[in-house]
């Protein structure tokens, strides 16, 4: 039993720290909030050169072959920076479907422009219910002479504006087993016939909805065999999960250490409110959460780098992890009082980013359902 | 990282596992019924519980990771830690718990050669339970404030005072007491250890019944005299000593495992019990609250190990098994009033109902968990430990 990181991976971790301390700071995350693009390109450009992208994605396609869960490691402290772009969509989301799906020549053609920082990616699953269930999915692709042609409606999905190519979940036929009749296609962009509206969110993130009107995809965009898109969607979405799960855990960790820091410093009836039990019960209950929401995010971590069976131990992380996350915000909110309400404070780009990441993937109660059936239930 | 036990591990358990399932009769499980951790529970033992014991010691299973010259094993903590968790799932106790998990390792880093010579091999073959002698009526959270006065006198000290809460007084064979030994010097600097038969002239034990339907004790030193070689350790060194042993009994005694025991029943119940014409396990209510106990369960789990493994290093944690503490007292009260919540009207029947569900462990469990919030320290102290140890938050 050892639930620490390897040598590698603290390496990794004090790495990546640092270097977001002097070039993602605060006010970059603040100014790409409104920014239309969302984030800076030298930025990207510098994570691509440190072979971020690349991280995960296997060496014959370009990448570092790091593991599932060394990428976890970087996505904490992306997490911890509220790192903005398009590296979840491109990274987790993208190159997931494509590492899941893609035939040997599609994964020679993409993930190598993907591992050099030269092809951003997205995913266009949810629709009108907002939910990831694929019943619910009523995008068409119809086959034509050119390929598919494609039509529907997409929504939150995230950096659709900038991304080449969206990963699109789309029904194939209409079948009485409603996960069987879906495919995935790898729609460009540029295409004819998108509209993309961005979507204005709590957290500043760069959402769209998506409307596709009979956008021409050719045969070889098809991701996988046709009809088994949610087969290959659910491996996806657990890898997404966990993700989201580890931004979160280091995003709760710097809240924790934020409002420790606090509340050593800030002096009222002449002592610091630190020395109050009532704030250190508070800090107390903050740092159970997250030394509890990185060990339950280390362990689904670790069981899918291991390709162990671990739908249970994805669904328990993102439930608690983001309930946890959630109680974190709130109480160093709490303790920050006034001057953590202040627009300019840090505080209020955890709580909102705590809240978007919460709901996504799959909220505590959808996860909690999971958890359910996987214990026979 | 490596979230599962070692394959050596695994052998090792399912050992354990195969012994326990031989072993453990419907005869010694009606008398061990009530000993169960959960409940607090201590009767007299019984003589198949102290022939259980035995056996356990000779199986080399009770201080397994001490030396061998003084009866160990020289195996890993974890190997230890395995015996006492699936002893915990079989929902009985090792029958000398206290002296395998928190006064053996006590003596054996601070006793003398002659102290681990005596006790180490007879706790090891699973002769002998120290029972803790801590908590007096004026010293509670604040134990450090104890008033027990141990003053020397010839070849003995001379103690007088009042202990309570002392559980397992009433069989164990010594007990592990802390008493006041300076009286001109800050609190925690003036107490000592010391290990004295509970047989001694003097001592009176008193019981006091828990509503959890146990038996713990006040116990009165009246001129009780011990010899001076019963002093553990260094004179006045006797705080920190307590205070090491704490986090042992944190990692070693508020295990997660017999909860899981509960959740598996729990499920199990709800799969097989219909109500209002279905079945319970189809009610979206009752899957949410159950999945997230096994979730709760599943974070209690890994903040245990994480405590455990640190113990196995030898690492003192600062505010890791306080925290590993504060969250599985604070699961348990929560598993057990969900329970009853699913259970209902039959949650309220006691173990001899005919109607009982799951032989009322929950019921008995609701009563005996609100102990987990305040025993080997309450939760608030947990936090205090966690906020000022951990995380460095100044006390005044």
């Amino acid at each position: 039993m050892d639930v620490n990181l390897n040598e590698q991976q603290e390496m990794l971790k004090k790495m990546a720290r640092d270097f977001l301390i002097s070039e993602c700071p605060k006010s970059l995350v603040r100014a790409m909030e409104t920014d239309e693009i969302g984030y800076p390109l030298e930025l990207w450009h510098k994570i691509a050169d440190l072979g971020w992208p690349g991280l995960a994605i296997p060496k014959r396609y370009g990448g570092e072959e790091g593991s599932f869960l060394d990428l976890v490691v970087l996505l904490e402290e992306m997490g911890r920076a509220c790192f903005p772009g398009p590296f979840f969509p491109t990274v987790i989301l993208g190159a997931s479907a494509i590492l899941e799906a893609g035939s040997d020549e599609q994964k020679k053609d993409i993930l190598p422009k993907i591992a050099n920082g030269g092809l951003l990616l997205t995913l266009a699953l949810a629709e009108q219910d907002a939910q990831y269930e694929p019943d619910n999915i009523s995008t068409k692709a119809t086959a034509c002479k050119d390929g598919y042609v494609i039509s529907g409606t997409k929504l939150f999905v995230p950096d659709a504006r900038v991304a080449d190519y969206m990963v699109c979940v789309a029904r194939t036929s209409d079948i009485s087993n409603k996960e069987q009749g879906l495919s995935l296609f790898l729609v460009d962009g540029k295409s004819q016939g998108i509209v993309f509206t961005p979507l204005q969110t709590i957290a500043g993130g760069k959402q769209y909805e998506v409307i596709l009107d009979k956008v021409v995809v050719p045969p070889q965009r098809l991701l996988g065999s046709p009809g088994q898109g949610w087969y290959y969607m659910k491996k996806v979405l657990q890898k997404a999960a966990v993700a989201k799960c580890a931004e979160m855990v280091g995003g709760a960790e710097y809240v924790l250490e934020m409002t420790i820091n606090y509340a050593k410093e800030r002096v009222q009836f002449e002592r610091p409110i630190g020395s109050f039990q009532a704030i250190q019960h508070h800090c107390a209950n903050m740092a159970t959460d997250v030394d509890g929401a990185r060990l339950i995010t280390h362990e689904a971590a670790w069981m899918l780098s291991e390709g162990l069976p671990c739908t249970k131990e994805i669904a328990m992380a993102k439930a608690w992890v983001s309930d946890a996350y959630h109680r974190v915000t709130t109480l160093g909110h709490q303790i920050h009082a006034g001057v953590g309400f202040i627009v300019d404070h840090d505080m209020p780009l955890y709580f909102r980013r705590a809240k978007e990441a919460e709901v996504i993937f799959g909220d505590a109660d959808f996860s909690r359902e999971i958890v359910a059936q996987e214990l026979g239930l | 990282m490596d979230f599962r036990f070692t394959e050596e591990e695994e052998a090792f358990r399912k050992e354990v596992r195969g012994w326990m399932k031989k072993e453990i009769t419907p005869e010694l499980r009606q008398d061990m019924e009530g000993l169960s951790w959960i409940r607090a529970n201590d009767k007299p033992h019984t003589a198949r519980i102290r022939e259980f014991g035995l056996k356990l010691g000779s199986k080399g299973w009770l201080g397994m990771n001490w030396p061998k010259k003084y009866g160990g094993q020289e195996r890993s903590i974890i190997e230890q830690y395995i015996v006492v968790e699936e002893v915990a799932f079989q929902w009985i106790v090792i029958p000398n718990h206290y002296a395998v998990s928190m006064e053996g390792p006590c003596i054996l880093r601070h006793g003398s050669e002659e102290q681990k010579m005596d006790y180490l091999p007879r706790i090891c073959r699973g002769e002998v339970e120290l029972a803790l002698g801590y908590t007096e009526p004026d010293a509670g959270s604040d134990l450090a404030s104890l008033q027990m006065r141990a003053v020397p006198d010839g070849d003995d000290y001379v103690l007088n005072g009042q202990k309570t809460f002392n559980t397992s007084c009433h069989y164990a064979d010594y007990h592990w007491l802390a008493a006041r030994t300076k009286f001109d010097v800050p609190k925690h600097r003036g107490i000592s250890m010391f290990i004295v038969d509970l047989k001694s002239p003097g001592i009176t034990i008193r019981p006091l019944y828990t509503m959890a339907g146990g038996r713990t004790n006040e116990v009165y030193y009246d001129n009780v005299r011990v010899p001076k070689e019963n002093l553990v350790g260094e004179e006045n060194r006797g705080w920190f000593y307590v205070v090491e042993a704490l986090d042992y009994e944190r990692v070693m005694t508020f295990l997660p495992a017999p909860l899981q025991f509960m959740v598996d029943e729990l499920v199990k119940y709800a799969k097989e019990t219909r109500r209002d014409g279905r079945i319970l396990a189809e009610d979206p209510i009752i899957r949410q609250k159950l999945a997230e106990l096994a979730i709760e369960l599943e974070v209690a789990r890994l903040l245990h190990y994480r405590a455990l493994v640190m113990l196995d290093k030898e690492v003192i944690g600062n505010y890791e098994p306080a925290m590993m503490k504060l969250f599985a007292g604070e699961v348990a009260q929560r598993l057990t009033n969900t329970g009853m919540q699913i259970l209902g009207p039959f949650g309220l029947l006691q173990e001899n109902s005919k109607w009982v569900p799951l032989k009322g462990r929950i019921e008995t469990g609701y009563r005996a968990t609100l102990m987990h919030t305040f025993g080997a320290g309450s939760s608030e102290l947990m936090r205090n430990i966690i906020a000022t140890r951990g995380f460095g938050l100044p006390t005044r």
